[in-house]
């Protein structure tokens, strides 16, 4: 089955899995303000263990869980070097011309590494033991506030789903697409950036129109059974939060707040 | 008559001077199997989807289930009582999970939420595909998935079911398990409108409509129509097999008592024929 790409859903029975969408979504939401807030050593530590305790319950293998990290490691090596170059710290270590490697620097560097590392691993943990479709009902209610500010709650939640629907069956055409082009001579295989980018251009046209004419066949269909607005629809049934759900708020709750206690 | 049409005429260009319908005229009787027969672009995908206002009728008149398909505050409740199966399995899913996808067009009409399930249930039941109601669509055959996309018609019990080219896409055996299906509910009682340019498709309906440049050729049962080889040749179409041999047997001097339409048919004539020599 296709799934979504990045952060691959790993089916299980953890308990971790088993928590709803909606409690894992606003769990990760506050973990990684924990993560931005962390100021110290010791704010790491407390993330870095806080964190330690879900990726053993999920009982993911660990390798796919940092994977993506490990892939962006040219990315994060930039973002140090940049970071303690170019940072104007106080202490000043050695110089040259504008560049200027400095201790406050270095520390900058290693904060916002930090920062990423921490929030993709707490990404990854949330699409790896979530379903796609169980996020997307989550975001359905969670966004419901947002009625009170004039916001189409019904209709984005509408928008959600069927987009989430339409991901597979638009990565099958692209590749139908890249394959028919491919036959006739076309090159994605290019090392340069610049003609890889190029080759891809005739690729996005395609792409697009049958995007368009999918979208506009489905809501054809969309009419053809019955649908007028979101509104005027059966509402769906929302589960309570169970038990775990509610610890596992409290307990990111808790993070977040030691990690503020710490920074006074 | 459950849809009763005269003088339909159509153009995709408003105004224009290429019209897709030409004067068509439509009547259709409850409980029947009606094959709109026509190859590509001679109007048949277009006249159907007048039936359940999906196109909006420009010339003539239209009612389906008496209700006028140009009455705008009706036009939902017709929906209700004519469903249909599109072409592409894949462009006519709106949930990511089959008893989801079902459940959409009783949501629509805002079916209470304890009802769903079992709906669904009993849809997916009657399209023979229980114990399917968590798969994603897209894990699904093509004839899978016509059945689901069915379920989610036969969910909201219409009268008339139309299947706008719904096995076009399909291999011979998605192609056989939506036949099937089809004829199924046709005896069950329903209005099935079938599209197709496969002629063989037409041979079990009750009725055919042969279609060629938007307008009618002709209307009649499968007998009539089918072995009417000026009349195909109109059309554009290739008669059935047993209807093909029926005549090269002829000019070869070899008279069958009458036109087979079916396999099992031409065996059975050419049998009394060699019990006659």
């Amino acid at each position: 089955m296709r799934t979504l790409p990045a952060g691959q859903y790993l089916p299980g029975h953890s308990l971790l899995h088993r928590l709803d969408a909606r409690a894992k979504i606003l769990c990760a939401l506050i973990l990684m303000t924990a993560v931005i807030g962390a100021s110290s050593l010791w704010g790491y530590t407390l993330v870095l263990v806080a964190l330690l305790i879900p990726i053993l319950i999920s009982r993911l293998p660990l390798r796919p869980t940092v994977a993506a990290v490990r892939g962006m490691g040219g990315f994060l090596l930039v973002i140090l070097l940049m970071n303690a170059l170019f940072f104007k710290g106080e202490t000043v270590l050695a110089s040259w011309g504008i560049i200027q490697l400095s201790h406050e620097g270095i520390k900058q560097g290693f904060r916002i590494v930090s920062n990423v590392v921490l929030i993709l691993i707490i990404g990854n943990l949330l699409t790896m033991t979530t379903l796609p479709t169980q996020v997307a009902t989550a975001l359905e209610s969670l966004i419901k506030p947002l009625k009170l500010i004039g916001v189409p709650t019904e209709e984005v939640a509408m928008i959600i789903s069927v987009a989430i629907q339409f991901i597979p069956t638009l990565m099958e055409a692209t590749e139908l697409i890249k394959m028919a082009q491919i036959a006739r001579g076309a090159r994605f295989e290019s090392k340069k950036l610049s003609e890889r980018a190029v080759s891809f251009l005739p690729l996005v046209v395609p792409v697009f129109i049958s995007a368009f004419r999918r979208a506009e066949e489905l809501s054809l269909a969309m009419e053809a059974r019955g649908y007028r607005n979101a509104k005027n629809r059966t509402r769906r049934q929302k589960e309570p939060l169970a038990l775990h759900d509610y610890a596992a708020l409290t307990f990111s709750v808790l993070i977040c707040l030691i990690q503020f206690l710490l920074q006074r | 008559m459950l849809v009763e049409g005269k003088n339909i005429c159509y153009s995709y260009a408003f105004g224009g001077f290429s019209f897709a319908l030409r004067d068509v005229d439509l009547n259709i009787a409850r409980g029947e199997f009606v094959a709109i027969l026509g190859c590509n672009g001679s109007g048949k995908s277009t006249l159907v989807k007048h039936l359940n206002a999906l196109l909006q009728l420009q010339q003539g008149e239209l009612k389906v289930a008496q209700i006028d398909v140009r009455n705008e505050k009706e036009v939902w409740l017709l929906r209700r009582r004519c469903g249909m199966v599109f072409q592409n399995p894949d462009h006519q899913f709106v949930a990511p999970v089959v008893e989801e996808d079902i459940a959409f067009g009783l949501e629509n009409y805002e079916v209470p939420r304890n009802e769903i399930s079992g709906r669904v249930r009993s849809a997916l039941a009657r399209v023979e595909m229980s114990g399917y109601e968590k798969r994603a669509p897209n894990t699904l055959s093509g004839g899978q998935k016509q059945r689901v996309a069915l379920a989610g018609v036969l969910a909201l019990d219409p009268e008339i079911i139309i299947f706008d080219e719904a096995t076009a896409m399909l291999d011979p055996d998605g192609r056989q398990e939506v036949i099937k299906i089809m004829e199924k509910l046709h005896r069950a009682g329903k209005t099935i409108i079938a599209i197709t340019h496969y002629v063989e498709e037409a041979v079990a309906a009750d009725k055919i409509i042969l279609m060629h440049q938007g307008r009618v050729l002709a209307c009649g049962s499968p007998q009539t129509v089918l072995t009417n080889l000026d009349l195909m040749k109109e059309a554009e179409l290739i008669p059935p097999f047993p209807v093909r041999l029926y005549y090269d047997l002829q000019q070869a001097g070899i008279y069958l008592n009458r036109c087979p339409l079916t396999e099992e048919e031409l065996v059975e004539e050419i049998c009394q024929f060699k019990s006659k020599i």
